[in-house]
C-alpha cells in the first residue's frame, strides 16, 4: 500500500537520483560535449584572429548561421514562459512536474542565444560601445535591453520556485554530497524553513515574476523580429513578423521541452511523473501552434503575393521554387502539417509520436529561421546578380558547439539542481487526494485517502500552501 | 557709372515700386539690375526680375539665367535655377522654389543673343528661419510623451517589479534567519547573501539601463545643425559636372616612392577600387584585375578605351606614369 509519505519519499528519491548517482556514461557524455564545445572555441579563435572573412558572410549576405542560431535559441527560451508562467497563472495542475525543466531551458537557451550575437560580431571587443554610444532609436538596442531584462527575469523566475527544493536538497543531501555542493545548497536555499512568512514572501515573488515574465517574453521575440521588420528588405518588411516570431518561438520552445523531457524520462526512469498525459498535452499544444503558424504564413504570403511587386517575385521564386524550396516545403509539410496529422491519428497519438513531431518541429523551425535570415538578404536591391551564402566549416563548428553548450549546461544543472518542483508536485498530489479525485499524477495509489492533508512533512515542505 | 542720364531712371523707378529691392550694376554697354525679395522662406516661390538696359533703352529678347554658386563634393560650380527672356520692357521674370535653408551667392548671367561681354550681376537673398523644410531635417514624427518618455517609464516599471521580486527573496532569507528551526536535523544557520546579491544586481542593472537610456544621444550627429549634417545639394539634369573620379585616397599617399604602394593609393584615388575592389580582386561591377590584366600595353589600351561601360581615362586625367604604378601594384599581387 502506497501512503502519502511513501509517495513523497519516492518522489524525493527519484528527484535526487541524478544528483547523487553519477554513472560513467554521464562522464562520457560530458566529455563528448566538452570536446565539441572546445572545438567550437578553437574554431572561434581562428575567426577572432582572421575576422569574419573565415565565414561565408560577405557584404551583401551579412547574416547567416550565427543570427539563425541566435533567433532559434532565443525562440527556444520561450518554452519556460508558456509552460511555466501561463500554466501556473491559469492554475493548470498538470504542469507541476514539467515547470522546472521548462524554466531551466529558458535560462540556458537565453545564455547560448545571446552569445551568438557576440560570435556574429566582427569586432566583439567593441561590444561596450553599445553602452557608450548606443542609441535607443536603434532596434539593436531594443534587443539588448529586452534580452537583458528577460535573462534577469527568467533567472529569478527559475530560482524563486526552486528555493524550497534547494532547501530540501540542503537538508537531505547534507551528508551525501561534497563540501562544494553542500555550501552551494546552504547558500542558495536562502534559510528556507517553510515558515509562514517565508511562504508568503516567496509566493509574492513568484506571483510578480509569473505575471511579469509573460509580457517580457512576448516583447523579447517581437523585438528580435523587429531587427528584421524595421528594415525595408523584401520579405522582412512586414507587420506580421512579431506575431510570426512569438508564435514560432513558443512552438519550437514546446518542441524542445518535449525532447528534453523525453530524454530525462528515459534516462532517470521518471515515467511516474512525466506521464504520457504530459506528452499528449504538449503534443496538442504543438498541433495548435502548428495550426496558428499555418494561418500566419498564409496571411503573410497571400497578402504579399496577391499584389506581387517586382522584387517580391524574386523573393517568392527563391523560396517556393528555386534555391530554398526544399527548406521551405520541409518547413510547411514536416514542421507545420505533420505535427497536426500526428496528433489527429489515434495510433500515432503516443509519447513516441509526440517526440517525432517535436523533432520535426525543431528542425523545421531552425530551417525557417535560416531561410528568413538568408532569403531576405539575398534579394538584390539593385540590378545585380543575387549573392550566395553557405556556412563554412568554422560556422558549422561554432553552431554545433552552441548546441553542445546548451546540452552541457542542462547536463551540469542535472547534477546540481532539483529537476522537479517537489513542493508543487506534493501540493498537487495532496490536493488531488483531498478532493477524493483521481490524482493528477499517475501513482500507484490505491488505498483510501488520508484524512489530513496538511500534515507537516519531515522537511516542513507541506507547511502552508503556496499559490 | 553713375554718370548715366536720368531719362531711364524715371522709368525704372516705376518698376522699383513693384519689386522689393533693386540696385543697378553695369558692365559693358548693357546694364543689369535686379528686383528680388530681401528675405524668403523655404518652400516659397520666389520671383526674381532682371532688368536689362542698354544705353537707356530696354533690351528686348535677351536671354538671362538665374544661377547660384555652390560647392558639391569638394568642387565649386554654378547651378542654374531658372532662365527667362526679357520682354519689351527689358524685364525677365524668373521664378524658382526656395529649397535650401540657406542661400549661397545668386547671380544673373547674360546668355545672349550675341557675345557681348556682360558681367554677371551678383546679389543675395536671405532665407528667414522658421519656414517649412522641403526635406525632413528631423527624422520621424515627434509625438509628445510617447517618444522616449513612455519607453523609459515602461522599462523603469518592469525593472522596478523585477527588483521588487528580488527583494522579496531577500525577505525570505531574512525571515528564515530570525525564525526558529523547524527541526534539529536542519543544518546550521545558512546565509541570505545570495538574495542580497541578486537584488543588488537587479537594481544595479535597472538603474544602469535607465541611465544609458536617458543619456543616449538622440543621434550621433546633430541633425539640426547644418554645419555637421546637411543634405547634399540638389543636382540638376543637364547640369554638367566634369568627371574627376572618386577619390578615396589622399594624393599625397601616392608619393612614397615604392611603385607598388603608390599604385595601390592611385587605384583608390582614380576610382579603380570603386568597381574592382581595393585589392583589385573584382567586385560587383568590375572584373578581377589580378586575373584579367595582361601586358602593360593592353592594360593601357583598356584604360584609355574604357571597355564594357568602364569610364575611359584620357592621358590628361590619368598619366602613363601613374598607370605604370597601378600596373606594378596589380602585378605584385599576382
Amino acid at each position: 500500500m502506497d501512503t502519502m509519505t511513501n509517495w513523497h519519499e519516492r518522489l524525493i528519491r527519484k528527484t535526487t537520483r541524478p544528483t547523487l548517482v553519477t554513472t560513467y556514461r554521464y562522464w562520457v557524455w560530458v566529455a563528448f560535449l566538452v570536446a565539441i564545445v572546445a572545438n567550437g572555441v578553437f574554431q572561434y579563435s581562428k575567426q577572432w584572429s582572421e575576422g569574419l572573412y573565415v565565414t561565408g558572410m560577405r557584404d551583401r549576405i551579412s547574416w547567416g548561421l550565427y543570427i539563425t542560431a541566435f533567433v532559434f535559441f532565443i525562440g527556444i527560451s520561450h518554452a519556460g514562459t508558456l509552460i511555466s508562467a501561463i500554466l501556473r497563472a491559469s492554475k493548470a495542475t498538470w504542469r507541476a512536474p514539467i515547470t522546472r525543466i521548462a524554466e531551466l531551458i529558458t535560462a540556458v537557451a537565453l545564455v547560448v542565444g545571446a552569445s551568438f550575437v557576440l560570435i556574429d560580431m566582427g569586432r566583439p571587443e567593441r561590444i561596450f560601445n553599445v553602452f557608450r554610444y548606443g542609441r535607443w532609436q536603434s532596434p539593436i538596442m531594443w534587443d539588448v535591453m529586452a534580452i537583458t531584462t528577460y535573462l534577469t527575469a527568467s533567472v529569478i523566475y527559475l530560482y524563486a520556485p526552486m528555493i524550497p527544493d534547494l532547501a530540501l536538497y540542503r537538508d537531505r543531501l547534507a551528508n551525501k554530497v561534497g563540501f562544494i555542493r553542500r555550501f552551494f545548497y546552504e547558500t542558495v536555499a536562502l534559510n528556507w524553513r517553510g515558515l509562514p512568512s517565508q511562504v508568503r514572501f516567496l509566493g509574492k515573488a513568484i506571483t510578480i515574476m509569473m505575471l511579469l515574465i509573460m509580457p517580457i517574453a512576448v516583447s523579447v521575440h517581437t523585438v528580435v523580429s523587429w531587427i528584421f521588420a524595421m528594415t525595408l528588405r523584401v520579405g522582412w518588411n512586414t507587420s506580421i513578423f512579431g506575431v510570426l516570431f512569438v508564435a514560432g518561438a513558443i512552438f519550437s520552445g514546446v518542441a524542445t521541452l518535449v525532447l528534453v523531457m523525453a530524454t530525462l524520462r528515459r534516462m532517470y526512469h521518471w515515467e511516474e511523473y512525466l506521464t504520457p498525459k504530459h506528452f499528449l498535452y504538449l503534443g496538442y499544444l504543438l498541433a495548435a501552434f502548428a495550426g496558428f503558424m499555418i494561418y500566419v504564413n498564409i496571411n503573410e504570403y497571400l497578402t504579399e503575393g496577391f499584389k506581387l511587386e517586382e522584387s517580391g517575385e524574386f523573393a517568392f521564386r527563391q523560396l517556393f521554387i528555386d534555391d530554398f524550396a526544399a527548406m521551405f516545403w520541409f518547413y510547411v509539410i514536416g514542421g507545420l502539417i505533420a505535427p497536426i496529422v500526428i496528433m489527429l491519428i489515434p495510433k500515432t497519438r503516443t509519447v513516441a509520436g509526440v517526440v517525432v513531431a517535436a523533432i520535426l518541429v525543431d528542425i523545421a523551425m531552425f530551417l525557417e529561421r535560416y531561410f528568413i535570415v538568408v532569403t531576405g538578404l539575398r534579394v538584390p536591391l539593385m540590378p545585380y546578380e543575387p549573392a550566395s551564402y553557405a556556412p563554412t566549416f568554422i560556422e558549422w563548428s561554432i553552431f554545433i558547439a552552441g548546441v553542445a553548450l546548451f546540452l552541457l549546461l542542462i547536463t551540469i544543472a542535472l547534477k546540481v539542481l532539483p529537476m522537479f518542483a517537489v513542493w508543487e508536485m506534493t501540493e498537487e498530489h495532496e490536493l488531488a487526494i483531498a478532493r477524493q479525485t483521481e490524482p493528477v499524477l499517475q501513482t500507484g495509489y490505491e488505498g483510501p485517502a488520508p484524512g489530513v492533508s496538511g500534515s507537516p512533512g519531515p522537511d516542513g515542505l507541506t507547511e502552508g500552501g503556496l499559490s | 557709372m553713375t554718370s548715366r542720364p536720368t531719362r531711364w531712371f524715371v522709368r525704372l523707378s516705376v518698376l522699383l515700386l513693384v519689386v522689393l529691392s533693386a540696385s543697378p550694376a553695369f558692365a559693358s554697354s548693357i546694364g543689369i539690375s535686379v528686383g528680388a525679395p530681401e528675405t524668403v522662406t523655404v518652400g516659397q516661390q520666389v520671383e526674381v526680375k532682371a532688368i536689362l538696359v542698354e544705353d537707356g533703352q530696354p533690351v528686348v529678347g535677351a536671354e538671362v539665367a538665374l544661377t547660384y554658386q555652390t560647392t558639391f563634393g569638394g568642387r565649386s560650380g554654378s547651378v542654374e535655377l531658372a532662365t527667362a527672356t526679357t520682354d519689351e520692357s527689358g524685364v525677365a521674370l524668373m521664378v524658382y522654389e526656395q529649397r535650401a535653408a540657406h542661400n549661397d551667392e545668386l547671380q544673373i548671367v547674360y546668355l545672349g543673343p550675341g557675345t557681348d561681354p556682360v558681367d554677371s550681376y551678383s546679389f543675395s537673398i536671405t532665407v528667414a528661419e522658421g519656414g517649412a523644410q522641403l526635406y525632413q531635417s528631423e527624422s520621424g514624427v515627434e509625438i509628445p510623451f510617447v517618444n522616449g518618455t513612455l519607453v523609459i517609464l515602461v522599462i523603469s516599471l518592469v525593472w522596478f517589479l523585477i527588483a521588487l521580486a528580488a527583494i522579496r527573496l531577500v525577505q525570505v532569507g531574512k525571515a528564515g534567519r530570525v525564525g526558529k528551526l523547524v527541526s534539529d536535523d536542519v543544518g546550521e544557520e545558512g546565509s541570505m547573501w545570495i538574495g542580497v546579491a541578486l537584488a543588488s544586481a537587479a537594481i544595479f542593472t535597472a538603474v544602469g539601463m535607465v541611465i544609458v537610456f536617458v543619456r543616449a544621444p538622440v543621434s550621433n550627429t546633430d541633425l539640426t545643425d547644418p554645419a555637421v549634417y546637411d543634405r547634399t545639394p540638389i543636382g540638376y539634369i543637364d547640369a554638367t559636372y566634369p568627371y574627376e573620379g572618386f577619390g578615396l585616397a589622399d594624393t599625397s599617399s601616392a608619393e612614397t616612392g615604392d611603385p607598388v604602394v603608390d599604385g595601390k593609393a592611385l587605384s583608390l584615388q582614380y576610382g579603380c577600387a570603386a568597381c574592382h575592389a581595393p585589392t583589385g580582386l573584382g567586385g560587383v561591377v568590375g572584373v578581377d584585375l589580378i586575373e584579367e590584366v595582361g601586358s602593360f600595353n593592353s592594360f593601357v589600351e583598356d584604360v584609355r578605351e574604357g571597355p564594357k561601360g568602364m569610364p575611359a581615362y584620357s592621358e590628361s586625367s590619368l598619366s602613363d606614369a601613374d598607370l605604370q604604378k597601378i600596373y606594378d601594384f596589380l602585378k605584385a599581387r599576382e
